[in-house]
């Protein structure tokens, strides 16, 4: 699996950039260069302080007063359960792009050019806003936060402006492996119809209206459930005079709404609104799921899984710990120094260990060159069992604790910090003491704890693998780690659907038409029918020795492959015309029903030349590319049952791609090969270039290196060696349900 | 579409302004050897910058070995004489601090930021890289893969992620500006030992760097340490700045890029003054009037009049010697680029024929004075503001008056940069353009 490992050297080939000989210049008594000095008494955190009060609407405010720099920052914040969007999902995102577009008193063009007159910052997001701005400007700043929070008018000019650039959003997204898998990630991660995991589309987008943002607005945008938090150059009165001049009068109407049997709750205008959707939690096996992308020269990797995982949980701060070990941020964690700094494969690798009041989740995730990424995958489920399985180190542990306690000190000096721990505290409903004690629990926690938080909140046996990258140079290899096996990839679009080819209908033509020009791309019906006989060879280098398929195709049917790895045989298939046997290291079986007619279907130089009786139907499905070409697709129903997917170059004509499904080793497989590099022989042409994924060989791509047509073949080749079949002539069926047997 | 700005422009946004009446203070001092040394004191949080700029970027390099000095960057956090493989990030993070570094066409800069308990951790960690530093092959060969993914993660796959790469090699010919810092992997394959160590001895010596130390420190004390732990590392050659000048952009080069992308895009790039110098501030505050705030000229006329464009920007690149003014926007679904290219030239042609009224530019003065304050709020920012104005703007006192330069541009000023600088009859233009649009 350790494809791409850079280098198996491992010892130390000696100094390299030492540069001069400086030993003398070091005998400086005073310092020991040999070992990192010893720190100094380490110095006390201040955790800084914050008031709060309440305005008579409900209104809550929180102070941090820190004179340090000129400046002041806001923040309003609503307190809003994750619902669901359902068909028009995504219309909540659009609150943070029309909150500031339009207000009773401003238009846009006017709110943008007052924010910037004051050189000022004011970023609208779907539960609030942020602004700052220097102290002198504060009072200004304040008469546009309050007419954006409590006067947006949704216009519906500005809507459709806002529209407009996510349509194009949404079409750009498809072409950013990241924002794929951001989207994609939670989409897998809590299913499509969880808050967290809806994905808004080209569809649901159009079904957006005003209608559905206004009224989420005045659902969740009220005082009660507000929180107005200033941070920087401001005294507490100063606040309090602010908070009351602009919020102290704000009692909106209270929206009507109606309590539903389920015990969800509808309002006019939005419809249902389900207040808590189910828990997601991690279940099932561990699944795959692979966005395509052609060429991609990397694939973002995720694997994560839902968790029921709340900030106030007494366990949440282990299982930090646990995530900083694992890949929460230092450069020494586990998925860091494996992945980048021992393979070379990425440039970096980070986990995040998300909790939320309302549904947590894991992640992994990586960027890897193309041909290690079930590597990759393998080595990230190999650290989150080890880390089930192991205690930590009190190293790594040690490491962790202070990082972590250094991050919480870094973090204090910005001032804003403080503010985040006690709008913190109100929203998850933290213990008062939460971030007093931080450090000191911090300290507390041991091994026994980090591997019972991996315990608890890490799920290699159901995580779920998405892989935005190119299919077909990891299919196999990663199909294996999943423990899915009816379908152990399953390919998704860009939205995170089931994936569907991207087909345009074609009325102009048939299947047959492009059969036929099919035949006379490669020569001519005539020329084809004229290939009585045929040999091929072809070749692959496995390692160090050569993978080879020998073909031999005589007249009604008779064919033999002989595949060899090195001088070693490992499959040898023939068919005599009415019967075929495989023979492999495990003997030789006879292939019967389906897998008889298959071969039968398939062993013939150009299957296109002779089709009559052998199809149940055949359909021009449409217009689809094949690796940025135009092809048309065609699918063909055999007589027996199987259903292969053919595609023809629109403009050579030419067979370039053919897909079959077929049930293997207990799974469903999706088969595909490529056809390249056609070349006459004898005046019809073959491909040279035969790939194939899927398949029993895995994923190979041959080179023809020896094609003979109406060369003549022994008919010995054909034999195959089976038992002859012992046919009775008579049946004597005994009554008492023995077949004449009697007697020995 | 937050995401659609690409890492490699946004990190060369231009370099941070300052105001007068908030003067950051410090003191500075070189050693015998060299090393410049300057030290900011400010103790409302127990934290400490410790950090290091060597005068070195991609500009130093020669052309078969493009990519060098951001691949040596990542080399340098291998270990020393005193430090095992790996065990340089460890030290710093069993301290509870963090650490990173950055290289540009024109400088590489590490840091840490520490407890400031850990000071002497911070200096000891950056005198040993200074002083000799180690690698392995394993290490080299590491990182050569790790550098190889952060080119693909970066620019390769990343839509509109080339821009950077194909805009300098049309805007240059003889300067090295003309390739990206991030390098070719064929250059970085191809470095042998000799070039490590000759590039070490060359540019890695303290007289060719500037360490700056900031946050909760006595300053005397720290002077002392500082002597301490670089005061001993022998003073290296004087090292010699590349000298090419490149000759002034004449004409328009035009050219189509395909690239994975669902919306096309327009790139222009004009040729500008050096960062520091007079003219490049009234350049900088045309690019800020273009596309500062959403009240700004591209933005309320692309995106929110014309309904052209998803995104614009207009960015200068703040470079040692003359740099590049990059105007970016995508197009929204349907809109054509020639179109979308018109209407940029269109806001450029208005500020060259009408100039800026005094409001506007009040505006964009304002906006400057609050990102100075935002951007010295924590000692890391000071640190490496002050590292820069040191190496790149001709003294460390820039930190303290480069405000004053944008400050004092006027309207008829900024009117000549725009017709001085910003000619479509000389400059680079890109159209990229969807895959599928490319002719077979």
């Amino acid at each position: 699996m350790n494809r791409g490992t850079p280098s198996d050297r491992s010892t130390r080939i000696g100094v390299l950039l030492a540069v001069g000989l400086l030993a003398p210049v070091l005998m400086n008594a005073q310092i020991d260069r040999s070992a990192p000095p010893k720190p100094g008494p380490a110095p006390a955190v201040d955790l800084g302080e914050h008031h709060t009060f309440t305005l008579k609407n409900g209104f809550r405010v929180i102070v941090v007063e820190n004179h340090k720099l000129p400046m002041v920052n806001v923040q309003v914040r609503f307190d809003i359960p994750p619902i669901v969007q359902g068909e028009k999902a995504g219309y909540i995102d659009f609150l943070g792009d029309l909150l500031a577009s339009g207000t009773a008193t401003r238009t846009k063009a006017q709110m943008d050019e007052q924010v910037d007159q004051l050189g000022a910052t004011l970023a609208a997001t779907n539960d609030g806003l942020y602004a700052s701005s220097l102290k002198k400007n504060l009072p200004a700043l304040m008469t546009l936060v309050q007419d954006v929070v409590t006067g947006p008018t949704f216009q519906e000019t500005e809507f459709e402006k806002v529209r407009t650039r996510t349509r194009s959003a949404i079409q750009q997204r498809k072409e950013e492996p990241d924002a794929i898998a951001e989207v994609v990630g939670r989409a897998v991660t809590y299913g499509r119809v969880h808050p967290y995991g809806e994905v808004m589309t080209e569809r649901t987008l159009e079904s957006i209206s005003t209608k559905h943002i206004k009224a989420y607005y005045d659902l969740f945008f009220r005082p009660e459930k507000g929180y107005l938090v200033f941070v920087g150059d401001i005294t507490e009165k100063e606040a309090k005079d602010l908070a009351q001049e602009h919020f102290g009068g704000w009692r909106p109407d209270r929206p009507v709404t109606s309590m539903n049997d389920d015990g969800s709750e509808s309002m006019e205008g939005l419809g249902k609104v389900r207040i808590m959707p189910k828990l997601a939690t991690p279940g099932g096996v561990r699944r795959v799921f692979v966005v395509d992308r052609p060429g991609s020269p990397q694939s973002v990797v995720r694997v994560g899984f839902p968790l029921n995982l709340q900030p106030r949980d007494i366990r949440a701060l282990s299982a930090q710990v646990l995530n900083t070990i694992l890949g929460g941020g230092v450069f020494n964690a586990r998925l860091m120094q494996n992945l980048r700094e021992d393979k070379g494969w990425t440039y970096g690798a980070y986990s995040t260990m998300e909790s939320d009041r309302f549904n947590g989740h894991f992640q992994a995730s990586v960027s890897v060159r193309t041909a290690v990424t079930d590597s990759a995958v393998a080595e990230i489920i190999k650290e989150l069992e080890r880390l089930r399985n192991e205690p930590v180190s009190d190293e790594e542990l040690d490491l962790a604790k202070r990082y972590m306690a250094g991050s919480f000190a870094r973090g204090l000096e910005d001032p804003r910090t403080v503010a985040r721990f006690a709008l913190n505290t109100y929203l998850n409903e933290l213990a008062p003491d939460h971030y007093a004690t931080y450090l000191e629990r911090l300290e507390g926690i041991t091994t026994v704890d980090v591997q019972a938080a991996a315990q608890a909140f890490l799920h290699p046996d159901q995580a779920i693998i998405l892989v935005v990258g190119d299919l077909a140079s990891f299919d196999v290899e990663l199909a294996a780690l999943s423990r899915d096996r009816s379908n152990p990839i399953m390919q998704l679009d860009e939205n995170g659907a089931p994936w569907e080819e991207d087909i345009t209908p074609v009325t102009d033509r048939k299947a047959e038409d492009i059969i036929e020009g099919y035949l006379k791309a490669i020569g001519g019906r005539n020329l084809v029918g004229q290939v009585k006989d045929m040999h091929r060879v072809m070749t692959v280098q496995r390692g160090d020795k050569e993978l080879k398929v020998s073909e031999w195709f005589g007249p009604d049917g008779h064919y033999r492959s002989e595949t060899t790895l090195g001088d070693q045989r490992t499959e040898l298939l023939v068919h005599d015309g009415l019967r075929a046997g495989r023979t492999d290291a495990q003997g030789q079986v006879e292939l019967t029903d389906v897998d008889l007619q298959d071969l039968q279907f398939n062993a013939v130089p150009v299957r296109e030349s002779d089709l009559v009786g052998r199809l149940d139907r055949m359909v021009l499905a449409g217009r689809t590319e094949v690796e940025g070409k135009d092809a048309y697709k065609v699918i063909l129903m055999t007589q027996h049952g199987t259903t292969v997917a053919d595609y023809f170059d629109v403009a050579t004509g030419l067979k370039v791609k053919r897909v079959e499904q077929k049930f293997m080793n207990g799974s469903n497989q999706r088969i595909t090969t490529t056809y390249g590099d056609h070349r006459s022989v004898g005046g019809v042409q073959f491909p040279y270039r035969i790939g194939q994924t899927g398949g029993t060989l895995g994923r190979v791509q041959f080179t023809v290196t020896e094609l003979d047509v109406n060369k003549g073949v022994l008919p010995a080749l054909f034999t195959t060696g089976l038992p002859p079949i012992v046919e009775p002539t008579e049946f004597e069926t005994d009554p008492d349900g023995y077949n004449g047997i009697e007697g020995q | 579409m937050r995401n659609l700005m690409t890492i490699p422009l946004a990190t060369m946004l231009a370099a941070p302004a300052v105001a007068q009446s908030r003067a950051i203070t410090y003191t500075e001092f070189d050693l015998d050897n060299g090393l410049h040394v300057i030290l900011h004191e400010d103790h409302s949080t127990p934290i400490v910058a410790v950090s290091v700029m060597y005068h070195v970027g991609s500009k130093n390099e020669t052309k078969d070995r493009r990519g060098f000095a951001h691949f040596f960057e990542h080399l340098l956090f291998e270990g020393s004489e005193n430090i095992g493989r790996g065990e340089f990030s460890k030290h710093v993070e069993k301290a509870g601090g963090v650490l990173n570094a950055n290289t540009t066409g024109d400088r590489t800069y590490y840091y840490e930021v520490l407890p400031s308990n850990q000071l002497e951790l911070g200096l000891w960690l950056e005198s040993e890289r200074m002083l000799h530093a180690k690698v392995d092959q394993k290490g080299v060969d590491t990182q050569r893969e790790v550098v190889k993914e952060e080119r693909r993660q970066r620019y390769e796959n990343q839509p509109y992620g080339s821009i950077l790469i194909e805009v300098l090699k049309r805007a240059y010919t003889v300067h090295p500006y003309q390739w990206p810092t991030i390098g070719f992997m064929e250059d970085l394959n191809a470095a042998s030992e000799t070039d490590y160590v000759n590039f070490y001895k060359q540019f890695y010596v303290p007289n060719n760097a500037v360490l700056v130390v900031a946050g909760d420190i006595d300053p005397t004390t720290c002077k002392a340490l500082v002597g301490r732990y670089f005061g001993d590392i022998p003073r290296g050659k004087e090292v010699v700045q590349p000298t090419a000048i490149e000759p002034p952009l004449k004409g328009v080069i035009r050219d189509v890029i395909h690239d994975r992308i669902q919306l096309p895009a327009v790139v222009t790039a004009y040729r500008i003054p050096a960062n520091g110098t007079k003219e490049f501030y009234a350049v900088d505050l045309v690019n800020r009037l273009l596309s500062n705030g959403n009240s700004s000229r591209l933005n309320v006329a692309l995106k929110e009049e014309q309904q052209k464009a998803v995104y614009v920007g207009a960015f200068s690149l703040p470079f040692e010697h003359p740099g590049l003014a990059i105007h970016f926007a995508i197009a929204n679904a349907g809109v054509d680029v020639v179109e979308l290219e018109r209407a940029m030239d269109s806001e450029l042609g208005r500020i060259q024929k009408l100039g800026v009224p005094e409001a506007e530019l009040a505006k964009l003065k304002a906006q400057l004075e609050t990102e100075y304050i935002a951007d010295n709020s924590r000692v890391a920012g000071v640190a490496n503001n002050l590292a820069t104005a040191y190496t790149m703007l001709g003294g460390t006192e820039q930190v303290n008056t480069e405000l004053d330069k944008y400050l004092a541009v006027t309207v008829e000023e900024l009117r000549q940069a725009a017709v001085d600088h910003f000619s479509t009859n000389d400059r680079v233009v890109l159209h990229y353009l969807p895959l599928s649009q490319k002719q077979p």
